[in-house]
Order: C-alpha cells, then sequence, then structure tokens
C-alpha cells in the first residue's frame, strides 16, 4: 500500500509540473482520503469536538466522516458548477462548506460521471450526491435522503420568437428533456406526452446539449428544472422564456449513502443551526438574490 | 466568447493537460513491454500458456476499455477488506487499466510483426549458431519493429483521445473541463479549444514517428 501510494504521489507531483502547478484542486485531494495518516485522523477527530463542543446540539460526533466528499456533476449551476479557474462553486459548494466547517470535516468537491453517482456512493468513494438532486420515490428508496431544502419546478422552455405560449401548443412539436432527469420523468407523466412528436420526448445526455439543439431548432421545446433554467438564460443572455404553465413542482434533497442516518441528522441539524444564524440567508441572497429561495427549519 | 475569455478557458482545459500526458507516457511505457512478453507467451511451446494468453488478449479487445475501468475502480472494492491492497487510487486504475487493456493490442500489433519475418530468418540464425536470445533481439526485433511502427503510431494516436475516458472514473481531464466550461458559458467554442488541443497533441506525436520511421528505414 505504501509503495503504491509513494509511486502515485510522484505521479501526481509529475501531473502537477505538466500542468504548471495550476493549483488544481482536484489533483492533489484524489489521494487525500486514503493518504491520510492515523495521526492526521486522530488530530481531525479531536479538531471535530472541538468545534463540536461549540455547538450544543452535536451528539453523533464519532460517526462522522474525517473527510466531506460532495459527488457532483460541477456542469449544474447555480447549484454546483465550476468557474473559469476549474475551482467549483454555487449554492450547495457553499452550504456544504458551512456545513462541513460546523461539524468540523474536511471538505472537498468531487465531479464525478453522473452515471456513475450511484456507485461512487455504494463503494464510499463520495460521502453524499449534494447537487440539486431532485427527491423522488425512487431516490427515497435507495438512498438516505435529507429533508428537502429547495423547492424548483419542471418548466418548459422556449425560444423567444417561438408559437408555444402554453403546454397544450406542445402537441406535434419536438419536445425534448434531459435522460435520467426528473424533467424527463415529469413530461412522460403528463397527458400531453402523447400528443408530442412521436409520441415520445427526445432525450439528451445533458441539458446544455439540449439548448444548444433548442436554439438550432432541432427541438422545439425543453423541459428543465426552473432553477438551472433561469440561471442559464440570464447568466448568458440567450433569446429564451419560460412558459408560465408548469409540468411539475418538486423539492430538492441531499441523498446519503442507505443508512448512513447519523450523517444525515449530523447535517440537518448543522443546516437548521446555519438558518438560525442567518447563513443560509446570505447564501440565498448571493446567488438568488433574494433571502428565502432555500427553505429552513 | 472574446479573445480573453477564449484564453481563460484554454487555461483551464490545459490544467486537464497533466493527466493526459501522465497516463499517455506511462501506459505506453508499460504497455510494450508487457505486450511484447503476452506475444511471446502466445507462441510458446508450453499450451496452456499461449492459451491463458490468447484468452487474455480475447477478453481485454473484446470488451469496452470503460467497462474495465468499472470493475477495477468500482469493482475491486467490493471484494471487501481482504482485498484492501486492490483498493487503488482513481489515477492508479486508470494507469492498470489502460495497460493491461493496450498490452493486449499490442501483443497483437507485435504478432503482426513477427508474422512478416520470414523462416529463412531464423534458420539463417540456425546456421550462424545463433541462440535464442541472440535470434530474438539482434535479428527478429529490429525487422518486426519496423513492420509493426506504423500500427504502433496509430495505437499511441487511439491512446491520446482514449485519456477522455477517465472522467467516467471521476478523473478530470481535457474533455472534462471543456464540458464543464460550456455548461458554464453555453457556448460551444470550450469544444472547439479541445479539439485543438488534441490535435496538437497527435501533431507532435505524428512528428515524432514519421522521424522514427525514417530513421528506421534500413
Amino acid at each position: 500500500m505504501k509503495k503504491t501510494l509513494s509511486f502515485l504521489m510522484a505521479l501526481l507531483m509529475g501531473a502537477m509540473l505538466f500542468s504548471g502547478c495550476g493549483g488544481s484542486t482536484t489533483a492533489s485531494s484524489e489521494a487525500a482520503p486514503e493518504a491520510a495518516s492515523s495521526e492526521a485522523a486522530a488530530s481531525e477527530a479531536a479538531a471535530s469536538e472541538a468545534a463540536s463542543s461549540e455547538t450544543a446540539s452535536e451528539s453523533t460526533d464519532a460517526a462522522l466522516p474525517e473527510t466531506f466528499i460532495l459527488g457532483l456533476d460541477a456542469s449544474f449551476p447555480p447549484m454546483g458548477f465550476t468557474d473559469e479557474n476549474n475551482e467549483i462553486i454555487g449554492v450547495d459548494i457553499d452550504l456544504a462548506k458551512a456545513v462541513c466547517d460546523k461539524l468540523g470535516m474536511t471538505f472537498e468537491a468531487k465531479p464525478i460521471d453522473w452515471d456513475a453517482k450511484d456507485m461512487e456512493l455504494a463503494t464510499g468513494k463520495i460521502t453524499c450526491i449534494w447537487n440539486g438532486l431532485t427527491i423522488t420515490d425512487e431516490r427515497l428508496e435507495n438512498y438516505e435522503m435529507s429533508r428537502p431544502y429547495m423547492e424548483n419546478d419542471q418548466v418548459i422552455v422556449v425560444m423567444n420568437d417561438s408559437d408555444i405560449n402554453a403546454k397544450a401548443d406542445l402537441a406535434g412539436r419536438i419536445v425534448a428533456a434531459q435522460k435520467d432527469s426528473s424533467g424527463l420523468e415529469a413530461l412522460m407523466a403528463d397527458e400531453i406526452c402523447a400528443s408530442i412528436q412521436d409520441g415520445t420526448p427526445k432525450e439528451y445526455a445533458d441539458y446544455v446539449t439540449a439548448l444548444g439543439d433548442l436554439e438550432l431548432g432541432r427541438c422545439d421545446a425543453i423541459v428543465m428544472d426552473s432553477i438551472v433554467a433561469d440561471y442559464y438564460i440570464t447568466a448568458n443572455q440567450k433569446d429564451m422564456r419560460l412558459l408560465d404553465e408548469t409540468m411539475a413542482a418538486e423539492e430538492y434533497g441531499i441523498g446519503f449513502k442507505k443508512g448512513d442516518t447519523a450523517l444525515l441528522e449530523a447535517v440537518e441539524n448543522a443546516l437548521s443551526e446555519l438558518a438560525a444564524e442567518g447563513t443560509v440567508a446570505e447564501i440565498s441572497q448571493k446567488w438568488f438574490g433574494r433571502d428565502d429561495a432555500i427553505i429552513t427549519y | 466568447m472574446s479573445w480573453s475569455e477564449i484564453l481563460t478557458t484554454t487555461s483551464a482545459l490545459m490544467q486537464g493537460l497533466g493527466v493526459v500526458l501522465v497516463l499517455f507516457f506511462v501506459v505506453l511505457a508499460a504497455s510494450m513491454p508487457l505486450g511484447f512478453l503476452l506475444t511471446l507467451c502466445t507462441r510458446s511451446r508450453f499450451k496452456p500458456l499461449s492459451w491463458l494468453v490468447n484468452a487474455y488478449i480475447y477478453v481485454m479487445r473484446g470488451t469496452p476499455l470503460m467497462l474495465q475501468l468499472f470493475f477495477i475502480y468500482f469493482g475491486l472494492p467490493l471484494l471487501g477488506e481482504p482485498f484492501r491492497t486492490l483498493f487503488f487510487d482513481a489515477l492508479t486504475c486508470a494507469l492498470v487499466g489502460f495497460t493491461l487493456n493496450y498490452a493486449a493490442y499490442f501483443a497483437e500489433i507485435f504478432r503482426g510483426g513477427l508474422l512478416s519475418i520470414d523462416v529463412g530468418q531464423y534458420e539463417a540464425c540456425k546456421v550462424l549458431g545463433l541462440n535464442r536470445w541472440q535470434t530474438t533481439t539482434r535479428v527478429i526485433l529490429p525487422q518486426m519493429v519496423r513492420v509493426a511502427l506504423p500500427s504502433i503510431t496509430n495505437e499511441s494516436i487511439t491512446l491520446i483521445k482514449d485519456t477522455a475516458l477517465v472522467f467516467s472514473i471521476a478523473i478530470p481531464e481535457i474533455l472534462h473541463y471543456a464540458k464543464v466550461a460550456v455548461s458554464r458559458t453555453g457556448s460551444i467554442v470550450p469544444y472547439a479549444i479541445a479539439f485543438v488541443i488534441y490535435l496538437a497533441l497527435n501533431t507532435v506525436l505524428q512528428i515524432f514517428f514519421n522521424w522514427l520511421e525514417k530513421r528506421l528505414a534500413y
């Protein structure tokens, strides 16, 4: 193990040399969880105890991991995405960092292949999925889901000059959604789905490709998260609009590994404390321009 | 996209270059000798060994590299605690997976190279009194390499492009950084930048192999 590690370290250093020490957070953090020596573990534990003695409510520290590895798609603005310096930022990242500070855990954001998220979680390579994850019946069964922390609508996005003004106008049109998304589920569950072109939605690997195709006219409307659509259209000044009529209302939650209830409770308690301190409102203000976008308890 | 944005995006994409280069050099340096060893094994007179290696090549070439990476990265940890030494880091998993996969292809490339060598060459070596080691290293290998070189070039170019697969096991590389830039800006210019970076890498590679081919044209 030691040999593998030192070999790996050498490689990583090589990698950093090549990338001109680009301050890439991901490269250096790859080895961190396993490389941490027992002494580091001990001092981390001590630190987390010290931190929690200040906050009265935490009593489940023993079950908390030293490193809180947040798994995310890293291309889901404004919840979690990558800025121009390859730093991972977003609403979820700010919230998670604040929670980690409170619970004395080391924070790490790990971009993962979204299709592999279940395996990442099952093998413990990530601690949770915290990335605008819609709470669905299926996920409630497969994950230890947190209580909802944000409300989101599945909305219909069209071009500004489109003649589609209501859900009923989608009949005979090409309607798209991201594969495996709750937007796709909402569209399939809706009665309008039978009358859209081909009787079935057009599925895209990610919503950006879908939006690109909407601009090019290869599809007529997209069903997607209102939070992401709003941000995308405003931030990139796209010639698109949302219909007033929505497809479905839903909520975002945090997904932990099944059985990881101690950590889930600790995170929820920390979020409640952060809400009481006003930190949550600050984060909401920063990203959405209003202080009540994030649900508090 | 403005020029300054293109510049920042390019430098963001270049952060994925380190991983690509490490993968390229380590995998090439490890899989070529391993591949040659496999070729020798398939020619072994000890039949079980040759069958075993042929089966290995069959499996490695017959399944997607991405699945193989999944097995090494996600599958091995499922074996449980006794196999803890096999729980590699993401980058080690990628290096191991790529090397095992590419060695199978190189084994076949070298086999093709060896097929091109006339049986008369072996007979001549025997007549000259060369032993097996001398025959292989002094006579057969140099001729084999010359024949195999165009295929080796081909495989190396594929390797550069295949590195884009490592994001499936959560290692960010050039294409991943391009993808996140596209989702942030809503413009496909970052893909164009990635296109140019890959092409530039392979241009250097091709110039090198062209030079090598000329040098070995004896």
